[in-house]
């Protein structure tokens, strides 16, 4: 009989508490993109919205909120494309903990604050 | 006499929740998706990941299954088995959709697909990605039986070493 067996018998335990460790792998895994605000320009923005594959980015957000870019976590699928066409403006966030249980809290606004 | 009733029932309750509570079978349904999700779930079972130290198995049958882990686009073609599926499992039960699909972010609405999984079934946990690795998939399963806060609410998606950085909350 295998050892690991006779060992799980006598601790009796066989769940573990989360995270068991710290997750070492996570730092490569693919994350959604994050948006620098103040040189996000608005030409950049519509660049952007024109690449993105996945309709995650749009223009304009709600009343009052000014000139914002509308990004949807969800609809994300985190190909890279807008930090490859504007690597000034967007960088990779190394969120990679992302379920939400209100679907509306994965859209975020990004003020668009640069200077055009 | 109330007291020692409700004594009673918070017992039966903790020690209902001490044997079960920890333990919970996930019924994996595939809408339509390219499959890539799946290898990430079937992942989740490897020794890297263990999906059972945590608790949680995986059962063959909805009708053994407290939760549903939906993956692909919900293609029209497969609306009525998914119904089907919710309606054959034993309450409580929670729906999760998983990956980009499922959350619309592929595929429109068109004749062929609903192109997101909660225009057919009211789903209670979102989980992005594509695919989420199986870490974001623990995560995600985590959040849906209230053992892990989620994190996402508080991300506002700019960067933090970004000074002039002005947050409209989303």
């Amino acid at each position: 009989m295998p050892l690991w067996f006779i060992r799980g018998l006598r601790r009796g335990v066989v769940t573990t508490r989360y995270p068991a460790r710290t997750e070492e792998s996570a730092r490569f895994l693919p994350t959604p993109p994050a948006f620098r605000p103040h040189v996000l320009t608005s030409q950049t923005a519509d660049l952007l919205v024109a690449i993105c594959p996945s309709g995650a980015l749009r223009r304009g957000g709600d009343a009052g909120d000014g000139d914002v870019l509308r990004y949807d976590v969800g609809r994300c699928t985190a190909c890279g494309r807008c930090a490859a066409a504007a690597p000034h403006a967007v960088t990779s966030s190394g969120v990679w903990e992302l379920a939400a249980t209100d679907r509306s809290v994965l859209i975020k606004k990004i003020p668009i604050g640069g200077e055009s | 006499m109330t007291a020692p009733v409700t004594s009673e029932a918070e017992q039966l309750r903790n020690t209902i929740a001490r044997q079960f509570g920890r333990s919970l079978h996930i019924r994996t349904l595939d809408t339509g998706s390219c499959a890539v999700c799946e290898q990430e779930i079937r992942l989740l079972a490897a020794p890297h990941y263990d999906l059972h130290r945590l608790g949680f198995f995986f059962t063959p049958a909805p009708r053994h299954a407290d939760l549903l882990l939906v993956t692909g686009p919900m293609i029209r073609a497969f609306a009525v088995a998914a119904r089907k599926t919710y309606d054959a499992m034993p309450g409580p039960k929670v729906v999760v959709a998983t990956g980009a699909c499922a959350l619309g972010g592929v595929y429109p609405q068109d004749p062929f697909t609903h192109g997101a999984v909660d225009a057919v079934l009211p789903v209670d946990v979102w989980i992005p990605g594509c695919p989420p690795s199986p870490l974001a998939l623990l995560h995600g399963l985590g959040v849906a039986v209230g053992r892990l806060a989620e994190k996402v609410r508080a991300v506002p998606f700019t960067p933090d070493d970004d000074s002039e950085r002005t947050v409209v909350s989303g």
